[in-house]
């Protein structure tokens, strides 16, 4: 119950194509549906291709990597339990309850990829202090491998091994390692967050960090970002409207017939 | 100061399609991938002079993330803008990065993940039970003109950070400071929808079940997620402190709180 090498290179070529695919233009090779697919055509079973990706799509629908959160890698996971059922020829049901834990498993190695990539971001901010720009181009390059291996290195490892080796795989890593990577890629956001923070004037501006933050802390699932960006855009729009209008009439103050209307508002408002 | 051409811009659009996210990583998400996006347009602008394209690169490094469509209008309205006034104010150009990624991101991953995603994929898929491939010819079609909208995106972008940069000419200063207090506002909102951590903890005393993220969050909604950044934010501010340091702090941090279960034998 083997899969051919060709088999697999041609599947490990397709997984590359389709991460870069789903990191870019999503066309459609990053779906299940896709996945399965392909997986079916190269391995002469297009119809339990196509049922195994078509159901796992239907799963997945709702599943969307909002704000670039780590979500179940079901793509690699219908590739593979597509290339299962049918080595095993059991059947469409039998590769869909494999690709599903699967996924779940392979989310490690999507995290993974995303925090390897820290390291090409740290190297071109060294570039960057010496205004080498060819070399802080080809950091961003360099980001695709660790995207690229994070989906090849599963499929031709499962693929060669056969379906043995995920069961053994999840008994190898530690429980607790698993949930701490997963903790930590749920916090290490904090740290953009917190370079933002060096980067804006917060210590002049630090009540609107407040306000910005109680919106969505208090307000959580009945508000949005949206909203909290629509308030924080009024209160930048009261601040320009506030501080604008002293400097404008100062030159034109011979032309207050023409501005009948503002000069109303300014005669209340200037206090200087 | 050099102008843009039609060229660079084109050319924007074209690495914006392809490369705003192979180098995403936790600590900056699309950081990397928009210093690379725009590097046509900075070194038509800034070439010539090593420190503003030193600041150029330091600057667009920064932190970013936001649904990919609609990340053309950001583009080319910083486009835009650095035409006109180039880095003579770094703090402006991430005022408006960071101001408009929150807002765009949500409106992008409504209307091009999952309304897009929910109406095409599960035509294709349908069609996909009944045995036909030909459905899915449906998501190749329906991406091709996706990729046209985020063409115009690309240049709306930019004719209408041109025209900001223009009105705001000369009052640039406010535009900062506005810029920045809607990039703080956001900034501010992120914290409790981008960091999704709580503690998980539940302490048993005899009959009682003590809910430690209920009443954490009694005294503050995430509570947690702000004080990580908090602390983030303090380290960075130490002398021997930088992002590589700060990342193995955090990942030790999050081995540690993702074993607090175990840790306290709960």
């Amino acid at each position: 119950m083997t899969v051919s090498f060709g088999i697999i290179i041609v599947l490990c070529v397709y997984v590359a194509l389709a991460v870069l695919d789903q990191i870019s233009l999503q066309l459609g090779p990053y779906s299940p549906l896709f996945g399965g697919a392909i997986t079916g055509l190269v391995m002469g079973d297009l119809k339990t291709g196509l049922m195994v990706g078509a159901t796992l799509q239907l799963m997945t629908l709702g599943v969307a990597t909002f704000g670039g959160a780590t979500v179940p890698d079901f793509l690699t996971g219908s590739v593979m339990g597509t290339a299962y059922a049918i080595l095993a020829n059991k059947g469409a049901s039998y590769g869909i309850g494999l690709a599903v834990p699967i996924g779940l498993l392979l989310t490690q190695t999507d995290i993974l990829a995303r925090m390897a990539n820290t390291f090409f971001q740290h190297r071109a901010d060294r570039f960057a202090e010496e205004g080498n720009y060819r070399k802080v181009e080809l950091q961003n390059i360099w980001g695709t491998i660790p995207w690229i291996l994070s989906r090849i290195l599963p499929v031709a490892i499962g693929l060669f091994f056969g379906q043995s080796v995920v069961s053994a795989i999840n008994s190898f890593i530690p429980a607790w390692f698993m949930d701490g990577l997963k903790t930590a890629g749920l916090i290490l956001p904090a740290m953009g967050i917190a370079i933002l923070m060096r980067y804006l004037p917060i210590k002049k501006y630090f009540p609107f960090f407040i306000i910005g933050f109680v919106m969505m802390a208090y307000g959580g699932k009945n508000f949005s970002i949206l909203g909290s960006a629509l308030v924080g855009l009024a209160m930048a729009a009261i601040y320009v409207i506030f501080k604008n209008k002293p400097t404008s009439p100062v030159t034109t103050s011979g032309t207050d017939s023409s501005e009948n209307d503002d000069s109303d508002d300014d005669e209340v408002e200037i206090d200087e | 100061m050099n102008k843009l051409t039609d060229k660079d811009i084109k050319k924007v659009y074209w690495r914006n399609l392809f490369g705003l996210q192979w180098g995403w990583n936790y600590e900056r998400m699309q950081g990397l991938g928009y210093s690379w996006v725009i590097m046509p347009a900075l070194k038509r602008l800034y070439k010539d002079d090593k420190e503003q394209m030193k600041t150029a690169l330091k600057t667009q490094l920064g932190f970013f993330n936001t649904s990919q469509p609609m990340s053309h209008l950001i583009i080319g309205a910083d486009m835009g803008i650095e035409e006109k006034t180039g880095m003579s104010d770094p703090e402006a150009i991430v005022g408006l990065k960071t101001g408009l990624m929150g807002p765009f991101a949500g409106v992008g991953d409504t209307i091009f993940l999952a309304i897009y995603r929910a109406i095409v994929f599960s035509i294709a898929s349908y069609m996909a039970l009944s045995g036909s491939a030909l459905g899915l010819l449906l998501p190749i079609i329906a991406g091709a003109a996706i990729l046209w909208v985020r063409y115009k995106f690309t240049w709306i972008g930019y004719q209408q950070g041109t025209k900001l940069a223009t009105e705001f000419a000369g009052r640039m200063k406010i535009l900062t400071e506005g810029a920045s207090i809607l990039g703080l506002t956001v900034v501010g909102a992120l914290i409790p929808s981008v960091i999704n951590y709580s503690l998980d903890l539940k302490y048993q005393m005899g009959k009682v079940t003590l809910n430690i993220d209920d009443m954490l969050n009694q005294i503050l909604p995430s509570l947690v997620p702000l004080a990580i950044v908090m602390f983030s934010y303090w380290l960075l501010g130490k002398k021997k402190m930088n992002s590589t340091r700060l990342i193995f702090v955090l990942i030790a941090l999050g081995m540690v709180l993702g074993n607090l279960k175990r840790i306290f034998g709960m």
